[in-house]
């Protein structure tokens, strides 16, 4: 019926683009929701002894650019080692985010000094990726009964940002050609370049203050799908491959299981290669189980976030098909979470083993059984 | 910078074009099918999406 010609008239047309007008300010709005978040999202509340500071600290040419990340040192009374922790590299893997928003709210540093960086690429976080139907937030009940929220991101970089990308990305380091969406992943970039992308710069900003603060342990925190093969893992530079195997055999005592992987040496831009391979820092990167991140998933939702329930991923487990082990299968944030945590705190307590005198001694941080049982909320603060 | 000004030009000459198809169509379906085409250009157009 729609093709009988008086049916369109001036008039219809009018109420069409009328109608597309506000469905683009209905979809605007929620878009730049995003960009610029409410108050109180994304907030977090460091620990006492925590100085707050920017990358451009390290890198001036950041300042005042939206990849100026925030940055919280704490130093411990005696001297020791420094460890450097990025959440958020991906914007989209939140247990790695808030397992560094966790240990900024909770962690009281007595040897050594902590770098964090709880979202380590801000300009991930203003946009979802297209089609991937994610929440833009998930949230968390502290024991008084306040909320709180934080952004779900995106893995690259906002193209508002940083825009068009190539067809094909050539690693400015080494050559290696890459899918040109990697210009705009972090954890693609490194080790950057002072007059590159917004993404490189970025990168190029993280090897700075790894650089001039002679920083001994850099450790990313990531997730990933539960089909990958490297989910529940540890991957390390061969430099830190002896603290890697000391920390899992460690945390396999200690019930939490985790795969120990080598970093490849033929693939490139990622940190626990090119953090290595450039400072004389033990590169590492910790990844998770995220069904939300996968691509078996059905309703993605904030629960998903959350709970890590998807039956098609049950089903999978059921079958053999996921890299997980059965009796290991809880992937609840809190679980997620305290997995990080954990793998954190057992590597800066077997740093000195490895570097005489660089011994990190962290404190008030949430125990592995704590964090998972009692959740996140418990250990946020109001 | 000056990539971004062309993108922005041409999707501004983008949404002239499709919302004069849009005023001289006859066939309502052809008129919904402009309108669902604006709405991914005006979110460009304003830099939002």
């Amino acid at each position: 019926m729609f093709e009988k010609r008086y049916l369109a008239s001036k008039l219809t047309g009018t109420l069409l683009v009328a109608f597309a007008i506000v469905l683009a300010a209905i979809s605007g709005h929620s878009y730049m929701k995003m960009r610029n978040p409410d108050p109180g999202i994304d907030r977090v509340v460091p620990a006492e002894g925590f100085e707050h500071r920017l990358l451009s600290d390290w890198f001036p040419a950041l300042k005042g650019t939206p990849g100026d990340a925030d940055i919280y040192v704490q130093e411990g009374e005696e001297p020791g080692g420094t460890m450097l922790l990025l959440g958020g590299t991906h914007a989209n893997e939140p247990a790695g985010f808030m397992a560094a928003v966790v240990m900024l709210e909770t962690a009281q540093v007595k040897r050594g000094r902590l770098i964090i960086a709880p979202f380590a690429n801000p300009m991930a976080r203003t946009h979802t990726f297209p089609q991937d139907a994610h929440p833009q937030t998930f949230g968390f009940e502290t024991t008084n009964g306040t909320k709180r929220t934080f952004r779900f991101g995106a893995r690259i970089t906002d193209p508002v940002n940083e825009w068009p990308n190539p067809d094909i990305y050539i690693h400015p380091a080494s050559g290696q050609t890459m899918a040109g969406i990697e210009r705009s992943n972090l954890n693609r970039a490194h080790p950057g370049r002072a007059d590159g992308g917004p993404t490189e710069r970025l990168a190029f900003g993280y090897m700075e203050l790894i650089k001039q603060e002679k920083v001994d342990m850099a450790i990313d925190m990531h997730e990933a799908a539960p089909e990958y093969p490297v989910v529940d893992a540890l991957v390390a530079h061969e430099n830190a491959m002896e603290l890697a195997a000391m920390v899992s055999m460690e945390l396999e005592f200690e019930g939490v299981p985790i795969r120990l992987e080598p970093s490849p040496k033929n693939l490139r831009g990622l940190n626990h290669r090119e953090w290595g391979d450039n400072a004389d820092v033990l590169a590492l990167l910790m990844e998770t189980c995220n069904a939300s991140h996968g691509r078996f998933r059905g309703k993605t939702d904030e629960a998903l976030v959350l709970t890590g329930e998807d039956k098609a991923y049950e089903k999978s487990l059921g079958l053999g098909r996921l890299f997980v082990p059965l009796e290991s299968y809880d992937k609840r944030i809190d679980e997620r979470v305290a997995r990080h945590v954990i793998t954190a705190k057992v590597l800066a307590d077997n740093l000195e083993y490895v570097r005489d005198g660089k011994g990190i001694t962290i404190e008030g941080l949430p125990s592995y059984q704590d964090l998972s049982e009692q959740g996140l909320g418990a250990f946020l603060s109001e | 910078m000056i990539l971004t000004w062309i993108y922005w030009a041409i999707t501004a000459f983008m949404i002239i074009l499709v919302l004069r198809s849009l005023y001289r169509e006859k066939s309502l379906r052809e008129q919904i099918v402009a309108a669902m085409v604006l709405v991914p250009l005006l979110l460009r157009v304003l830099m939002i999406k």
